[in-house]
């Protein structure tokens, strides 16, 4: 989406003032001289795209085409011609990739949110071969945006892509740390379901009941810590479809948070399997009911179907009034299914 | 809008439980904001400000772009189509002399290769194409100087499939990254420009499938592994697996569940289904309907969000989700999820507020909420000095302009497969092929049974009799526009007739007229 684009403070002169590229032709961008809809450019960049449509138009693969089309790429990092051009020519010339990858540091910094920056950096790892620092550098760009979407899968590739068990290693206490920064973010929440359940299975964790029951007690403390976290819940769900468990096996766990007190009162026993909700919890949380509702559902029979309309029921009415026209859609459903 | 007066009722804000964090400090800033626009029961009826929006686009189209926009220096014809398709949201057509003028932009940003790019002299690309052929049908024409004819679909073709993976996905474009909007843009130019083969999609679906997450919404894409991959092979980026097994699992999306992605994700599901069934392998892929719903509709923000919808979980509303999530509900109906309260059994009260809207239509089946949508759109949405926006107080743009417009027409309106459109076409169908000069593609890969299906599918989609609400009164009316393609219907109908060499029997549509203003 659209953004202003960085000025670039680069003080040297236009490409078209500086004697080493007299020798190539500059290319205007429209023949016609009035196109609808102009983009008022800068003087710079006008500059640049022409010696690169003319560079482009030559097919010219040469060390100053690093030159140029790092200047576009400063001015408009979301220009993919000059970044596959510089890819390319790169390949074409040889060039030494840890200096490429040392002003990718620098640039995906800068233009955090463009494709681009990810994609090159995903094309030199595929041709160094050398993961090793990339998780470090990942982490330290997550502290910019915690929840940069092409920061996070670029991180899943190159898991997945070298599958190194060195790799592998840290990844737990890594999103663990991402989840204590923030337990609503989702995308922490996401590349934790892709480490444990999505990714294949490692060394280590061939025992998947233990698996299984650690990731429950997981995601249960972190709904008793904040309750009305749909992120957690989402995992929740998560956890049990992918192993093909029933939602009634959490069933004692929900239970407290779809009420309407914290009643942490009524015994001294800690339940470490089922953490109540915190004392500032408020509820009913909703995803509660919802989850409750679920397994009623699934249980079947008239009686648990019929308390299943009535949670929805409270969920249209009362604690989620935004979604009515879903809650009804899951009571007529339901209706169905016992009449059939 | 009513900034200080008493709201209707005092919406909750989202629970934190006493417990903050980076992002429920973002959320209660955005509430605190919102909380602004929220109406009172005193306010007058919201109104679109066409003449504003129409204003904001003009001044793009006739003026240009100010320099902030050089950013979308790649997304020329992005530019144009969010402009023009705004203008049909509008009701608006443009004059002849700045339709040749569009044509003429767009067609030099065509790739001697094949494909559309960014500009005139930029590379190919999936995004660009989309955006050039949709623009095309609105502006375009046959005939010399009118686009449609000088579209190189046999060079478009060999470019899509020069792009394609092993494991069903597409690059976006040479050397570039694979994403579900690429195939998307991809599958909508194949079906209207008469392209599609089973060559072209074959794994695609299944692609696709793999992107689903365990939240029920779509990934940009999914990681491929193969088995007996050699140990020693270099990992290169020119590495094809084609002699390797790609793996059904593992096979984990990259990233989470997005409203965008999960927009693409289905309408690429959806043009698929003519497919499916010849899906190599044997076993039809699958995805999980339930969940999507579920995902879809918890996007939707609560009342103190006004309603808009958010693109990912814990996330903030943005405009542009009207589209992509807004938009697409529509998809599941054709997947079979059928919100219709047709019979609503007995002892179901229908709720009395309901019955307070103006023209709630007794059996809405639609399953979000749709006026509450509305609401965002016309009451954060629009920015006062002309085109709309992400959230207040940001300004406006392009695409978001489009895509909030977009979103206003999905909750207005209910566009969704009609049986008898499709049956109309069906028998209306001849076996011939387009008149477009040499447009005919290697002489078939793609029996005339299969043609047929793609384009009766892809038009059968009609807007219900009825099933429009309209927040604010018929001046706040924009058009519909059909759910696959962003495009007004007429508009779909008119490329697509040409490009498959059919002629359309004429909608029977009582009333307002689509398309056209």
């Amino acid at each position: 989406m659209p953004s202003p684009a960085s000025s670039s403070d680069t003080s040297s002169a236009l490409y078209a003032e500086r004697p080493e590229w007299k020798d190539v032709t500059p290319l205007p961008q429209y023949e016609d001289a009035n196109p609808i809809a102009p983009i008022f450019y800068s003087e710079e960049y006008k500059d640049a795209t022409d010696y690169f449509r003319g560079i482009v138009k030559t097919g010219e693969k040469s060390e100053r085409v690093l030159e140029l089309t790092e200047s576009i790429i400063r001015l408009n990092p979301a220009h993919y011609s000059a970044w596959q051009y510089r890819y390319e020519t790169l390949l074409a010339i040889k060039a030494p990739l840890d200096v490429e990858l040392k002003l990718m540091d620098e640039l995906a910094v800068s233009f955090l949110k463009t494709y681009q920056v990810w994609h090159h950096r995903r094309l030199l790892l595929m041709l160094t071969g050398n993961p090793g620092p990339e998780l470090k550098f990942i982490t330290e760009s997550l502290k910019v945006d915690a929840k940069n979407y092409h920061t996070w899968s670029y991180r899943q590739w190159l898991l997945a892509f070298f599958n190194d068990d060195d790799l592998w290693a840290g990844e737990l206490d890594f999103v663990d740390a991402m989840l204590v920064q923030d337990v609503r973010n989702n995308s922490a929440w996401h590349h934790r379901f892709f480490v444990v359940f999505q990714s294949g299975v490692r060394e280590g964790e061939t025992e998947r009941g233990r698996i299984v029951r650690r990731e429950l007690t997981y995601v249960k403390q972190n709904i008793s810590l904040v309750p009305n976290n749909p992120s957690a819940w989402n995992y929740l769900r998560g956890i049990l479809d992918f192993n093909n468990l029933p939602y009634s096996r959490v069933e004692d766990f929900v239970r407290p948070y779809a009420g309407t007190t914290t009643d942490g009162s009524t015994t001294d026993l800690v339940d470490l399997e089922n953490p109540p909700p915190s004392t500032n919890a408020q509820l009913p949380c909703s995803a509660a009911i919802e989850f409750l509702a679920d397994i009623h559902e699934k249980e079947g029979g008239k009686d648990r179907v019929l308390q299943a309309i009535a949670l929805w029921r409270s969920l249209a009415d009362e604690h989620d009034t935004i979604r009515k026209k879903y809650w009804e859609y899951r009571i007529r459903e339901a209706l169905k299914s016992v009449k059939e | 809008m009513a900034a200080s007066s008493p709201s209707r009722r005092a919406p909750r804000p989202t629970p934190t439980d006493g417990f903050s964090t980076p992002s429920s400090i973002t959320q209660a800033e955005t509430e605190a904001i919102l909380l602004q626009h929220i109406p009172s029961d005193a306010d007058p009826k919201p109104i679109l400000t066409k003449q504003a929006h129409m204003q904001f686009l003009v001044r793009n189209l006739v003026q240009g772009f100010p320099a902030r926009y050089m950013s979308q220096d790649a997304s020329q014809p992005w530019l144009l189509f969010w402009t023009i398709q705004s203008f049909s949201a509008l009701q608006v057509g443009l004059d002849p002399g700045n339709k040749q003028r569009m044509i003429d932009k767009i067609m030099s940003a065509q790739h001697p290769d094949g494909g559309f790019g960014g500009g005139p002299g930029q590379a190919a690309h999936l995004l660009p194409t989309y955006a050039s052929v949709c623009a095309l049908a609105i502006v375009g024409r046959p005939g010399p100087g009118g686009g449609w004819d000088q579209i190189d679909r046999k060079k478009m073709y060999r470019f899509f499939m020069s792009l394609k993976q092993p494991d069903g996905s597409f690059l976006v474009a040479h050397h570039a990254e694979v994403d579900v909007r690429g195939i998307y843009c991809l599958l909508v130019t194949a079906t209207l420009l008469d392209l599609l083969t089973p060559e072209l999609v074959a794994g695609t679906a299944s692609f696709i499938a793999s992107c689903q997450t365990y939240e029920g919404g779509f990934a940009s894409a999914s990681q491929p592994y193969y088995a007996a991959i050699p140990a020693q092979s270099p990992a290169g980026e020119d590495f094809h697996a084609k002699s390797a097994r790609l793996l059904e699992t593992p096979r984990p999306p990259l990233g989470e569940a997005h409203g965008g992605y999960t927009f693409c994700a289905l309408a690429a599901w959806v043009l698929l289904l003519p497919f499916r069934e010849a899906e190599a392998g044997g076993r039809l892929p699958q995805i999980d309907v339930g969940k999507l719903l579920r995902w879809l509709v918890m996007m939707q923000g609560s009342e103190i969000e006004l309603g808009g919808f958010k693109g990912r979980t814990n996330k903030l509303v943005d405009g542009c989700y009207s589209w992509w999530c807004g938009g697409a509900f529509a998809f599941l109906e054709a997947l079979g999820v059928n919100g219709a309260a047709e019979g609503a059994p007995a002892g179901l009260p229908s709720g009395e507020e309901d019955e307070q809207r103006e023209q709630w239509d007794e059996v809405d089946d639609t399953l979000f909420n749709r006026t509450a949508l509305q609401e965002y759109i016309l009451y954060a949405g629009q920015h006062p000095a002309g085109g709309l926006r992400d959230k207040p107080p940001k300004n406006a743009d392009s695409y978001h302009t489009l895509y909030c417009l977009s979103g206003l027409s999905a909750a207005q309106h209910r566009v969704s497969p009609s049986e008898a459109r499709r049956m109309q076409i069906h028998e209306a169908w001849v076996n011939r092929r387009s008149s477009v000069p040499g447009a005919v593609l290697s002489e078939s890969k793609l029996p005339d049974q299969t043609r047929r299906k793609v384009f009766e599918e892809a038009l059968a989609w009609a807007e219900d009799e009825g099933g429009s609400l309209v927040l604010g009164g018929a001046d706040n009316r924009v058009n519909a526009t059909h759910p696959l393609f962003n495009l007004t219907i007429t508009h779909a109908e008119g490329l697509m007739a040409y490009f498959y060499g059919q002629s359309l029997p004429p909608r029977t549509r009582l009333g307002k007229s689509t398309g056209k203003a």
